[in-house]
């Protein structure tokens, strides 16, 4: 099987307003050392779906029981991360062998120890190895991820570094367990382009060094293009299209895609209209009915709003779900 | 654009009241949600209604006047419907009949009569009151304040002779119920007064610290500071010794007010200044600004709408402090003496041996007193939880 | 800094330059009351005119300065030292020295759209409040009949539903909250507006409806521009011309083709090299080393030189001249002729 496997996953959230449904029988598998880049808007459910992986979505969460998050262990073994309980299974799905990096590198370090001390923890409760030895692969995995004078920057604090130096620690952080597999929520989003550009980077070296699956999650087609291989795109909490980097950005099926990439501006052309999506993304209280995207859409037809598209085959990994595909496929 | 927004438009009709649904309406509607915070609520609303007309609901003076000299430390009387000598619609208690002998040691001997019922009746004639009675007794006669309005001397209910203790009565024979009903009153109004006072203290300094910043914020941090290390204990008994003893009552009582709210701002001034430190940084204020609003248009329409709910919610949180500071102080005898009642008198009274062993119904007002400050905590964390109904809002 | 003339050739008579901005300089101190630790020089003697109608925009890393720059004329900030000139029929002034009445006369004429559609907007407010505040404030309209009417004018403008006035804040996403700031910002009938980051903060298929909205807004009032914006597609596409800052100076100024397809600062082709594009070019190309130095204590010589993979002795002990190495072309390079960069094609 392939190294992870996500089978028909629905989560929902309980709110003041009313459950509300994030993502809607979400499914894709991911081989190892493969890149997925996840892409979508806000209330998309992008990163619901990734953080359930590690079971990190907050106490309102409930996933559906037909769900599956399949992940095979370095072991070999097959566990399903979104029924695990039990402590050492746990400690796979959680730092061990998945790791994440975020957005915020502040919120993912202890603002009150230092940045050695929280990576020498986190090896230590994954791994067997004395304290020298954590310490040892800490300054390693920190001079690798192009942090200079990696010894003295252990012993500094997280305030002390700079915006990129911080995203470098964090990912240095999440890469001394050797995970196979790594989410990376929005991780450059934050940054400047110059910055962005390097971290992107260090992030493919490094993905081809360890030999690790990642999970990049953005909402800037430009950056899934650069470093995914294969895409999902996601609106509304349901994956619309689902392929090869290439082909989807290339030759997008689903409307909503093509209407993503006719919205970006591009260095192409200066004065080419932008022909921007129509409308706004829909409340996640009033979600539509039928194909979730047909509030938008310009190629509607009538049964839309009625029933759910079916996942059409495009070539052997490139699908979509909507009516229009239904005679091509 | 326009067809394809039309069917959200249509289907959020009924969402339109929340769209529309201002800051004071979004509070109310999440603290409805929370029911230990919305009985809570009512509970309070009683203890206050209770406290403003006490003099009404209370059957007699809570004071040496209305004792009830054939009842002393007498237990709490229960009304009953029927006995053995029939059923009533009126309900009725019985006559106590208080003899001394030289049968009895010469000790007083209290004995029911079974034959001789009372008839409770609402509305009865009674002592005297004023229905407004507005009093600054402050030290000297020359300065003492007293406004009061309609007078009135019909109660809520009475017998139609004798007397009836619900709560019992002390060792003078003064009916616990109607102290406790004083008792709630003055206690709350202490709050009141403590509170209202160190909220202007704290809205004045806060607020200067918090607008100007720089050098003025950090000169009043300091000052805040050195009021909020002083340990209250020995302040407190320094200031009952420099109490003297000839002061009234009621001067003793407008005195603890003020020194309660004298010590009590420190804490709420530096939620005030934190606030508007943030708070005037926003966009939002930028904006206004660039608008071409002046300083106060920005303080009155921007900034100060953004922390009332806060102010509320601390106020309501700050409030059983106080009462409770009032209770202590006059539980260790620094405060407010025996004939005023107010809760901590109640207190200090019920921690007497004898009442331990023998008239426990004087611990009546403990609970009452527990409920009241418990209230005021659900009642402040529920609108604490209501007060930000932006906070979640955002992404 | 007075080694810095960075004097801009008036390229456009008065008549069409509506702002003319001459060695802007905005310097922030810091340290506590008892001692001035330093200051942070985050705009650094800058020149640049915003020509009538047209747009301007300013792209750069986070601390090179832009923010400031928009802020500084907008008197969101006081200025250091400079001069900005703002041109009308037959008058002049200079915005860095307005004061009182003059200054809220001001507010009439220049606007700021924010980028955070949610931080921008009070939540306590209606829309309809917040919308009519400029005119409340300044007291431009007579009476509240008068104020709906322009407030619904504007609204409409900003493809905003009037019915939904009456509602607050919370009850919009984040497109329709932005269109509610720009509202605001031209409610008074302003002629300059500085949008910073306007489009930043939104979801990608909402973003080019927001271009659009802007640039249909500039067209039928003649609005002048500056837009400033860490996104060089978005730059490319509403810019007429763009500066680039680095570290509280224009490095490079020109119009946007001239820009895009010939850069003549290293730094420019740095930054459109780094752009994620959704083809396979530019993937070839140099990654530029580094993050931006602090502002308070900025390199010597050419501001870029630590980072420069073209730099010498010369950039470090030298500070380049601000020069026009092209028509309307402008640079800040001591290579700028002989390097060979390229662009965007």
């Amino acid at each position: 099987m392939a190294l992870l496997e996500v089978k028909d996953l629905s989560i929902q959230f309980a709110t003041d307003e009313g459950m509300i449904t994030a993502v809607d029988g979400v499914s894709f598998n991911l081989e190892a050392g493969q890149t997925l880049g996840l892409v979508g808007e806000s209330g998309s459910g992008k990163s619901v779906t990734a953080k359930s992986i590690m079971q990190l979505n907050a106490g309102n969460t409930s996933v559906s029981p037909q769900s599956q998050i399949l992940f095979q262990t370095a072991a070999g073994k097959i566990l399903d991360a979104s029924k695990v309980k039990d402590k050492q299974d746990m400690m796979i799905i959680r730092g061990g062998e998945i790791s994440m990096i975020f957005q915020e590198p502040m919120a993912s370090f202890a603002p009150a120890m230092t940045i050695g001390t929280q990576m020498v923890e986190a090896i230590r409760i994954h791994k067997d190895v004395s304290k020298q030895e954590a310490k040892d692969i800490a300054i390693h995995m920190l001079s690798r991820v192009g942090i200079s004078d990696a010894t003295h920057r252990f012993k500094q604090y997280v305030f002390e570094l700079s915006g990129g130096m911080r995203q470098r620690a964090m990912i240095a952080m999440a890469l001394s367990t050797k995970p196979r597999l790594l989410i990376a929520d929005e991780p450059t989003t934050a940054l400047d382009v110059t910055i962005q550009a390097q971290v992107l980077e260090l992030m493919k070296e490094l993905q081809h060094e360890f030999g690790m699956a990642m999970i990049f999650i953005s909402h800037d087609l430009g950056v899934i293009r650069q470093v995914a291989d294969v895409v999902a795109v996601m609106y509304l909490g349901k994956v619309v299209e689902f392929g090869p980097v290439r082909s989807v950005i290339d030759a997008p099926a689903h409307p909503y895609t093509q209407g993503l990439l006719a919205s970006l501006p591009t260095l192409k052309d200066f004065d080419a209209p932008l022909k921007p999506v129509p409308g706004d993304i829909p409340s996640p209280l009033e979600r539509p009915s039928g194909c979730v995207f047909h509030t938008r859409c310009l190629k509607r037809v009538d049964r839309c709003d009625k029933a759910v598209p079916e996942r059409s085959q495009l070539s052997a990994d490139h699908w979509a779900h909507c009516f229009l595909l239904e005679d091509v496929a | 654009m326009a067809s394809v927004t039309a069917p959200a438009t249509k289907a959020s009709t009924n969402k339109e009241s929340y769209y529309t649904a201002g800051q004071a309406q979004l509070i109310w509607s999440r603290f409805k949600r929370n029911r230990a915070a919305m009985i809570s609520a009512i509970l309070l609303l009683f203890f206050v209604i209770v406290g403003i007309f006490a003099p009404f609901i209370s059957p007699y003076a809570p004071t040496i006047a209305g004792k009830d000299p054939d009842y002393l430390n007498g237990a709490p009387q229960i009304l009953r419907f029927w006995d053995e000598n029939g059923f009533s619609i009126v309900p009725f208690t019985y006559t106590v009949e208080r003899t001394r002998s030289a049968a009895t040691n010469l000790r007083w001997v209290e004995t029911i009569n079974k034959e001789e019922r009372r008839y409770l009746r609402f509305f009865v004639k009674g002592w005297d009151y004023y229905l407004i009675d507005f009093f600054i007794d402050l030290p000297g006669r020359n300065y003492d304040v007293r406004w009061r309005a309609l007078k009135m001397d019909r109660h809520l209910f009475g017998m139609d002779k004798g007397f009836i203790h619900f709560f019992g009565t002390d060792k003078d024979g003064k009916d616990l119920f109607s102290r406790t009903v004083h008792a709630v009153g003055i206690s709350l109004a202490i709050g009141t007064v403590g509170v209202i006072l160190s909220f202007v203290l704290a809205l004045i300094i806060g607020g200067i610290a918090g607008y100007f910043g720089g050098w003025i914020d950090g000169v009043i941090q300091i000052i805040t500071d050195a009021v909020r290390v002083v340990p209250t204990i020995p302040l407190y008994m320094a200031i009952a010794a420099f109490l003297p003893d000839d002061w009234s009552a009621e001067a003793r009582f407008f005195f603890i007010s003020i020194v309660l709210g004298l010590l009590g701002w420190p804490t709420l001034a530096r939620r005030i200044r934190t606030h508007l430190l943030a708070e005037r940084t926003q966009d939002y204020v930028l904006a206004a600004k660039l608008a071409g609003a002046s300083p106060r248009r920005i303080i009155s329409r921007h900034l100060l709408p953004s922390f009332t709910s806060y102010i509320i919610v601390d106020l309501v949180i700050t409030f059983p402090y106080t009462v409770l500071a009032e209770t202590s102080l006059s539980f260790i005898g620094l405060g407010l003496k025996d004939p005023v009642n107010s809760i901590g008198v109640l207190l200090k009274n019920a921690t007497n041996v004898d009442v331990m062993l023998n008239y426990q119904w004087q611990f009546i007002p403990v609970p009452i007193f527990i409920i009241l400050v418990l209230a005021f905590v659900f009642v402040g964390d529920g609108l604490r939880d209501a007060a930000d109904p932006y906070a979640q809002g955002k992404k | 800094m007075i080694e810095t003339p960075n004097k801009t050739k008036p390229s456009q008579t008065k008549a069409e330059t509506l702002i003319s901005v001459k060695d802007l300089k905005v310097h922030f101190p810091f340290g506590n009351i008892f001692q001035k630790r330093g200051v942070v020089r985050a705009v650094d003697g800058v020149s640049f005119d915003l020509p009538k109608g047209k747009t301007v925009g300013l792209v750069g890393e986070s601390g090179s300065g832009k923010t400031t720059i928009g802020r500084a004329l907008l008197r969101a900030v006081d200025t250091t030292e400079g001069e900005m000139r703002f041109y009308e029929e037959d008058d002049s002034f200079d915005i860095a020295s307005l004061k009182g009445a003059d200054l809220r006369e001001y507010r009439k004429k220049a606007q700021l759209i924010f980028q955070d559609p949610y931080a921008s907007l009070s939540p306590r407010m209606t829309v309809r409040d917040i919308i009519a505040e400029p005119l409340e404030a300044l007291k431009i309209t007579k009476g509240r009949e008068e104020t709906n009417e322009q407030v619904k004018a504007i609204a409409a403008k900003c493809r905003l539903n009037i019915e939904h006035l009456r509602r607050f804040p919370h009850a919009f996403s984040g497109g329709q909250r932005q269109r509610i700031s720009i509202a605001r910002a031209l409610v008074l009938n302003p002629q300059f507006i500085v949008a910073d980051e306007s489009v930043a903060a939104l979801d990608v298929s909402i973003q080019a409806d927001i271009i659009n909205l802007l640039k249909d807004l500039q067209r039928e009032f003649g609005l002048t521009y500056l837009f400033i914006s860490h996104d060089l597609s978005v730059v490319a596409h509403i810019s007429d011309i763009v500066a680039v800052l680095y570290l509280g100076e224009i490095v490079e100024l020109a119009p946007k083709r001239s820009l895009f397809l010939r850069p003549k600062h290293p730094y420019t082709t740095a930054l459109l090299s780094a752009i994620p594009r959704l083809d396979d070019e530019g993937s070839e190309m140099q990654k530029l080393q580094g993050e931006i130095p602090s502002p308070s204590n900025p390199p010597s010589g050419c501001r870029f030189h630590t980072r420069c993979i073209y730099a010498e002795s010369k950039c470090k002990a030298e500070k380049p001249l601000w020069r026009e190495i092209e028509s309307d072309h402008f640079v800040q390079c001591h290579f700028a002729d002989s390097l060979e960069l390229k662009g965007v094609f």
